[in-house]
């Protein structure tokens, strides 16, 4: 029984890790229906970042969020406008936004190393290994605080979409974006808006990841990985389902070291995925315009 | 324009007549041993990528030797003196890359011999490209057994056999127990990385264990990616074995990342090892030295070896004038391979791959690491045979050598005071 407690604590904590990583992904798909191969790069940038304000300038991690946040969001405008704007929009910019995404994400990953060299990193602070006492089991102040942060992103994105214009017009342009042009709105200032929100995302994603495990410039693709299951297994354009899918798939990832050798745990969140695919091909909550 | 086009189809004419007759080719022949201006070593090292960290230790080891062979005029072959030239190149921790930058040190810029690189999967790999083109490779970086088990010829190994590792570990182990420091039967949790590193680990200590029937009990024997994250799962796991020692084989990044997890989860063993990972310096910085004291390690080299050994303190010497630092084993390693390749080609006499191979395979040269010599013996494949010195972690920092009894410098702790906190 104590062990059933372990393994559910370790997968709620995971489950938001992982919908953490995840939001980014699936807010940018669900506006742009961009795959963005570099997320992984964000992810990376974001925990360099963080570790650049806290060796160098001695902030706190969680003090330098917004920071993070703020560069990553200027990053992904940046981005935007100067790479994803000159591609074709929706469904056939697909292939080619693929590639030159993947290619942003390799400069990212080489200016890393020119700068940082390959040597792995990590963010030590007094509360690094410090846990909380609860029924019988230690709660990682680091991975609680991950959680309470994977709780407030899709509150604050229901926000969002709920309240504000910008909201509404992120929700109508990825409804129909030619109809949105029709009507005066600026689409591609929601596009930019869009993708420098999804960065910002991820590059908390990478802080956040950066309190936990040692990273170098190749940090990132197994994120990028997981977030993607995620994002499918969610539905696509779901921010609800997203961290309910985070979820999901940490309990399967946890609870399946019961039954199969422990490598072969990570192995169990794409079977996963194979099998959402091929019985539910739109996620588990179907496809959503951000819901 | 024409004069150079005829010209050149006049040669390349004569070269295909060259090779018809001698049956040979209009490559650039090899310098004859009188026309040899130096001797010429290629090496690929990780200095980018997953193990840069310690790809760069074993290049200050490489450097340094080669700087000190210079120094002292060039290896002496025969009458005359000639330099040595290291080319180095980055492998950036990849497989394929240490193989095509193995086989370009070769064939294009034709090294004489070749320093390996660093990490099992990279050793395994490369060695192949040196065995196809019959080139005297020698390396610290590759530990596993299934590694030098194929029979190649032309690869040599300074790592002892990582199940070596496992078995001394545990014959400290077995002391302590024997001493009646550690309860009988000990309850072990085992967990290795699933490569061919991880594998020979556990065999150590699980043979260790089973021949010592009654004395240990594996509670927990798993294994677990490399280069992961979350370890969550497999450490409650561990947890609900509620096992007396940890024994786990891990590298740099992932024993940082288990143990940070680990001391969050609040888990605490009288005995807690990461196979012979555990002292490094990276790691007292990203984990505090609260969290790293009494770790047990079973490695290659320390530098506490330099109070018994002259080669060692003489290493240990030359190290801190050139970089002001203690050196870890790794850049030992470094430095002992590159000087017995050095070694073997001066007494080969000359740049002759097969003299040299036939050297190394004969080997008997005193050297820093335990036990005094190295030596390639055929029934190790070709990689070295020497025992491991087993060190803990102190509070103060320190990590002296506990065993073996001639050579250590302070008696372990057998049950880790930390526990009694939680």
């Amino acid at each position: 029984m104590a062990q059933l407690l372990d393994l559910a604590v370790s997968a709620l904590l995971l489950g938001g890790l992982y919908a953490t990583m995840a939001y980014g992904l699936g807010l940018i798909y669900g506006v742009l229906r961009v795959v963005n191969l570099a997320h992984g790069g964000v992810i990376m940038t974001g925990a360099y970042l963080g570790w650049v304000l806290h060796e160098r300038l001695g902030i706190d991690p969680y003090l330098g969020l917004p920071i993070v946040a703020v560069v990553c969001f200027a990053l992904g405008v940046v981005l935007y406008r100067g790479v994803c704007a000159r591609l074709p929009r929706g469904a056939a910019g697909g292939a080619p936004s693929l590639l030159l995404l993947f290619g942003v994400w390799l400069v990212l990953r080489n200016i890393a190393y020119l700068v940082f060299t390959g040597n792995d990193r990590v963010i030590r602070t007094s509360y690094s290994t410090e846990s909380l006492p609860f029924l019988g089991t230690f709660l990682s102040i680091n991975r609680l605080a991950v959680l309470g942060i994977s709780l407030l992103v899709p509150i604050a994105l229901h926000l969002l979409f709920s309240r504000s214009l910008l909201g509404k017009a992120m929700r109508a342009v990825a409804q129909d974006a030619d109809s949105c042009t029709l009507v005066g709105v600026d689409v591609e200032r929601i596009y930019s808006l869009t993708f420098g929100i999804g960065t910002a995302l991820g590059g908390i994603a990478g802080l956040l990841s950066a309190t936990l495990f040692a990273f170098g410039p190749a940090f990132g693709a197994g994120e990028l990985l997981k977030s993607f299951v995620v994002v499918v297994l969610g539905g696509l354009g779901s921010v609800g389902g997203t961290f309910v899918a985070a979820l999901i798939l940490a309990l399967v990832e946890v609870f399946s070291i019961l039954l199969l050798p422990a490598y072969l745990t990570p192995a169990v969140g794409f079977v996963l995925l194979v099998v959402v695919l091929v019985l539910r091909p739109g996620g588990l909550w179907g496809q959503r315009v951000l819901g | 324009m024409l004069v150079y086009s005829r010209r050149f189809t006049v040669i390349r004419g004569l070269c295909l007549a060259t090779a018809l007759a001698f049956g040979g080719s209009c490559k650039k022949p090899a310098p004859s041993p009188e026309e040899r201006t130096e001797i010429r070593i290629g090496a690929t090292l990780p200095l980018t990528g997953a193990e840069a960290r310690i790809g760069g230790f074993f290049k200050e080891g490489y450097e340094l030797a080669i700087e000190q062979a210079n120094q002292q005029g060039g290896l002496q072959l025969g009458a005359r003196r000639l330099p040595v030239k290291l080319t180095l190149l980055d492998d950036t921790t990849n497989q394929a890359t240490a193989v095509s930058l193995a086989d370009r040190l070769v064939n294009s810029d034709k090294v004489d011999f070749l320093l390996g690189t660093y990490s099992t999967s990279l050793v395994e790999a490369q060695s192949s490209v040196a065995e196809q083109n019959h080139v005297p490779y020698v390396n610290g970086g590759g530990a596993a057994t299934a590694t030098y088990q194929r029979k190649y010829q032309y690869l040599f190994g300074l790592l002892a056999p990582v199940e070596l590792l496992g078995r001394t570990l545990m014959q400290w182990i077995d002391d302590q127990q024997k001493a009646g420091k550690l309860p009988r039967p000990s309850r072990i949790a085992l967990l290795w990385e699933n490569t061919s590193h991880g594998k020979d680990f556990r065999r150590g200590v699980s043979e260790f264990a089973k021949q010592a029937a009654g004395s240990y009990e594996l509670v927990v024997d798993e294994s677990f990616e490399l280069n992961g994250k979350d370890f969550s799962a497999l450490l409650g796991k561990v947890k609900a074995a509620h096992a007396d020692l940890l024994l786990a084989d891990a590298h740099l990044p992932d024993y940082i990342t288990l143990q940070r997890q680990y001391v969050s989860a609040g888990l605490c063993h009288q005995l807690l090892s990461y196979g012979a990972r555990g002292a490094e310096g990276a790691a007292r910085e990203a984990l505090g030295q609260e969290n790293v004291s009494y770790i047990l390690s079973a490695v290659w080299w320390s530098a506490a070896l330099a109070e018994k050994s002259a080669l060692s303190k003489q290493f240990v010497e030359l190290f801190r004038a050139k970089y002001q630092r203690l050196p870890d084993w790794y850049q030992a390693l470094g430095y002992e391979t590159a000087r017995v390749l050095l070694a073997a080609i001066q007494q080969a006499g000359g740049s002759d791959r097969e003299a040299v191979r036939q050297v190394l395979a004969t080997l008997k040269l005193p050297s820093l690491l335990p036990g005094g010599e190295v030596s390639f013996p055929a029934a190790q494949g070709g990689q070295a045979y020497y025992p491991f010195v087993v060190q803990q972690n102190l509070p103060d920092g320190s990590s002296p050598i506990i065993y073996p009894k001639e050579i250590a410098s302070a008696e372990g702790v057998a049950k880790n005071p930390r526990c009694g906190a939680h």
